[in-house]
């Protein structure tokens, strides 16, 4: 069966965690991996962002980082210009969202995907 | 009510962002709003100038960046980082390869070509300050940061100075934020998870080119914005073009303030000009602002913002030259 990796925007990341307001220099980023037919969450990885230690140039050091983490969507506030072209470079879906827990950002995005 | 962020940017410099932005400040702390204001203009930061403070509270030193240096007993003295090097920060004396910590930017081209792998870092290079004052004479706090000449535009400086204010505020408040001029690095870091803009503007031709550069951006993040037309009646021509812009975007107008010399006078003295001249054309102006935003954007801001947020992503694409795949 396959699955879908969703990379979030986070503080210390995991599913309880509220998705970050800012993505190129969030501490860390969430990985879920879910189970888009069954909406089952198969893993959960947490990433630290290099983007967050980046003066500048942190949106495209993100997209690397979400990329080599083999996510292929993103949900998260707005991406900055940069870290947009290049999330859609790398063929990552993006979703915004901002102000939920993880877990929900999860669901409502599953929804969406299948939708 | 939440914490709510409010831009004050421009696109153009100098035209009256720091002046604007410490009079509402003041207006709405007196209003009783629970307010900290923040300086995110990290090259030239002069919102404390316009509030009146010349000593801060606290000084934290900000760390960015690595500096390269070569380890002599490693170094064969094979000249390859001296050739790779792009900012020629390699210099030989004495037949001894340094890095002149000048000039060297960080960048790891050496690092990568050197076969010796003689090239370490140093990090904590001070490349900023941030300030605090913890209670300016209107009675809310200010964040600011600076930059250290010849350090990059850091929009991690301007993300610190954010994340400092924030912490002050808490979970509730108002964050209003002196954004720099243009729509660089840090200017996106002061947009990024903001709800509100207010676009300043004076009518001339390259402030309406540049509001266009730095609205459009706005839409990117999807903030809600609100203009300021400043000394809106030294051009009365261009007030028709800004009008029509302004109607077609679907942005509010929050007020037109008036050509005051009051407000230089006001500047010259260390004061705001609506302390020091509160009757004047261009206070009375600057306290509709504040009443406008108040009373029709804050007091239920989530139905101000969906009201005038973009209603769909219209993402700010920069060229991206595609790497050959191959």
């Amino acid at each position: 069966m396959s699955t879908t990796r969703i990379a979030i925007p986070t503080e210390k990341g995991g599913l309880d965690d509220l998705v970050y307001d800012r993505l190129g220099r969030a501490p860390t980023f969430t990985v879920v991996e879910v189970d888009l037919e069954t909406g089952e969450i198969k893993s959960v990885e947490v990433v630290k962002n290099p983007g967050a230690e980046a003066g500048s140039g942190a949106g495209a050091k993100v997209a690397q980082a979400i990329a080599d983490a083999k996510a292929s969507v993103y949900v998260g506030p707005s991406p900055g210009p940069n870290a947009y072209a290049a999330l859609q470079y790398l063929g990552v879906k993006v979703f915004t969202v901002v102000g939920v827990k993880v877990k929900d950002a999860i669901k409502d995005v599953i929804k969406e995907l299948k939708s | 009510m939440k914490l709510v962020e409010l831009v004050v940017a421009s696109g153009k410099g100098g035209v009256g962002k720091s002046t604007i932005s410490g009079s509402l400040a003041a207006l709405l702390a007196r209003k009783g709003f629970k307010l900290v204001a923040a300086d995110s203009d990290a090259e030239e930061p002069n919102l404390h100038i316009v509030l009146g403070i010349d000593r801060w509270d606290r000084i934290e030193e900000y760390y960015e960046g690595r500096i390269a240096y070569i380890l002599q007993d490693k170094c064969t003295k094979c000249n390859i980082c001296a050739e790779v090097c792009p900012f020629g920060a390699v210099e030989v004396t004495d037949g001894n390869y340094r890095i002149n910590e000048y000039v060297c930017e960080g960048c790891v081209t050496c690092s990568l070509a050197c076969p010796a792998k003689a090239i370490r870092y140093r990090f904590g290079i001070v490349a900023g300050h941030i300030m605090f004052a913890e209670r300016t004479k209107y009675g809310f706090p200010l964040v600011s940061g600076e930059s250290v000449p010849g350090r990059p535009n850091s929009g991690k400086l301007v993300t610190e100075v954010k994340n400092r204010a924030k912490a002050i505020l808490g979970s509730e408040g108002v964050l209003l934020l002196d954004a720099a001029a243009g729509i660089g690095c840090q200017v996106i870091s002061s947009l990024t998870g903001a709800q509100f803009a207010l676009l300043v503007i004076e009518p001339t031709k390259a402030s309406l080119s540049d509001l266009k550069r730095i609205h459009k951006l706005t839409k990117h993040f999807m903030m809600a914005p609100m203009l300021v037309i400043n000394k809106y009646d030294i051009n009365p021509e261009m007030i028709d073009k800004i009008e029509e812009y302004a109607k077609e975007e679907n942005i509010p107008i929050a007020g037109k303030i008036p050509f005051d010399e009051s407000v230089p006078n006001s500047i010259n003295m260390g004061k705001l000009v609506v302390e020091a001249f509160p009757d004047s054309p261009a206070s009375r102006e600057l306290k509709r602002i504040a009443d406008f935003i108040a009373e029709e954007v804050l007091s239920n801001w989530r139905a101000w913002y969906s009201k005038y947020r973009p209603k769909k992503h219209e993402p700010y694409i920069p060229v991206i030259i595609r790497p050959q795949r191959g």
